[in-house]
């Protein structure tokens, strides 16, 4: 395995790994066709099955890591 | 002096948040000047949109539902403005759609029937909630909060008599600095930074 390759699945599995600091407390929810409320349990069983919702979880997740480097950041005093 | 129009059905627990939420710019909108047609749970209605819209043309119309890429619901879900169907009762409104997906197709519409503005999301509108807790004070919802005030901010900018396009940066102003202070303390609510992100990213404006 090449080292971007390499780099490519840590990647992956951090962002898997995120749903699990959800609270158990707290619910998303993400709209769709069943309208959808769901549980950090649910989240990861969804990216676990690369389900439709799954692939929107990695994708938001990814995109925020990529943001961090962009996001100017505006803090009140 | 506006006119505005306002749905905000309440059936189920994520319609219930958006119930409470728009009752914040319900009441800034409300200010003795502006003439607010309050669609609320049951009056949330096809008939009554369609009825509301077919006498008049506010100036404003916002919309809090369930919604997909072709349409806005109402009380139980029932569709309220369809592609292809009434999307044209919205002509020379500045419209923001606070539902699913509506900005891909819905929202298009709108625009090429000259409405003066639309503003929603090309994706699902995300947000957490702690229901558990908070289902009878969700105003007070910490995990919730973040979603909403930086998308009441549209309507509260628009209600204030802001264009679209300033309403919109205002939105964006809010998203951020509520993502840099998350970012930047040890907030228990701070895992929900991504869905932010992901709402703010969906968020379109045409003009």
């Amino acid at each position: 395995m090449t080292d971007q390759k390499e780099m490519d699945a840590e990647i992956i599995n951090l962002v898997i790994a995120r749903p699990k600091t959800i609270p158990s407390d707290a619910s998303l929810s993400v709209g769709g066709d069943e309208q959808k409320s769901m549980t950090s349990e649910d989240l990861i069983k969804e990216v676990q099955q690369h389900s439709e919702i799954g692939r929107q979880i990695i994708e938001s997740q990814l995109f925020f890591l990529r943001s961090l480097k962009d996001l100017p950041l505006e803090i009140d005093a | 002096m506006l006119s505005i129009l306002i749905t905000r059905p309440r059936y189920e627990t994520q319609t219930h948040y958006l119930y409470h939420w728009s009752e914040l710019i319900v009441k800034v909108a409300d200010n003795g000047k502006n003439k607010v047609f309050d669609l609320q749970k049951e009056k949330a209605t096809r008939k009554n949109v369609e009825s509301y819209l077919k006498k008049r043309t506010p100036d404003i119309a916002i919309f809090n539902g369930h919604g997909d890429q072709n349409s806005v619901t109402g009380q139980d879900g029932q569709d309220l403005i369809v592609a292809g169907q009434n999307s044209s009762l919205l002509k020379d409104c500045v419209v923001y759609m606070r539902a699913c997906s509506a900005g891909k197709i819905l929202g298009l519409e709108i625009m090429k029937f000259g409405a003066r503005s639309f503003i929603g999301y090309q994706e699902s509108f995300r947000f957490y909630i702690n229901d558990k807790v908070y289902f009878n004070k969700p105003l007070e919802d910490d995990y919730a909060q973040p979603f909403f005030e930086a998308s009441n901010q549209v309507a509260l900018s628009l209600v204030k008599g802001k264009t679209a396009k300033d309403a919109n940066e205002d939105s964006k102003k809010v998203y951020r600095k509520i993502i840099s202070s998350l970012l930047t303390s040890n907030a228990s609510n701070s895992f929900v930074i991504p869905d932010l992100f992901w709402n703010m990213r969906n968020h379109v404006c045409y003009e």
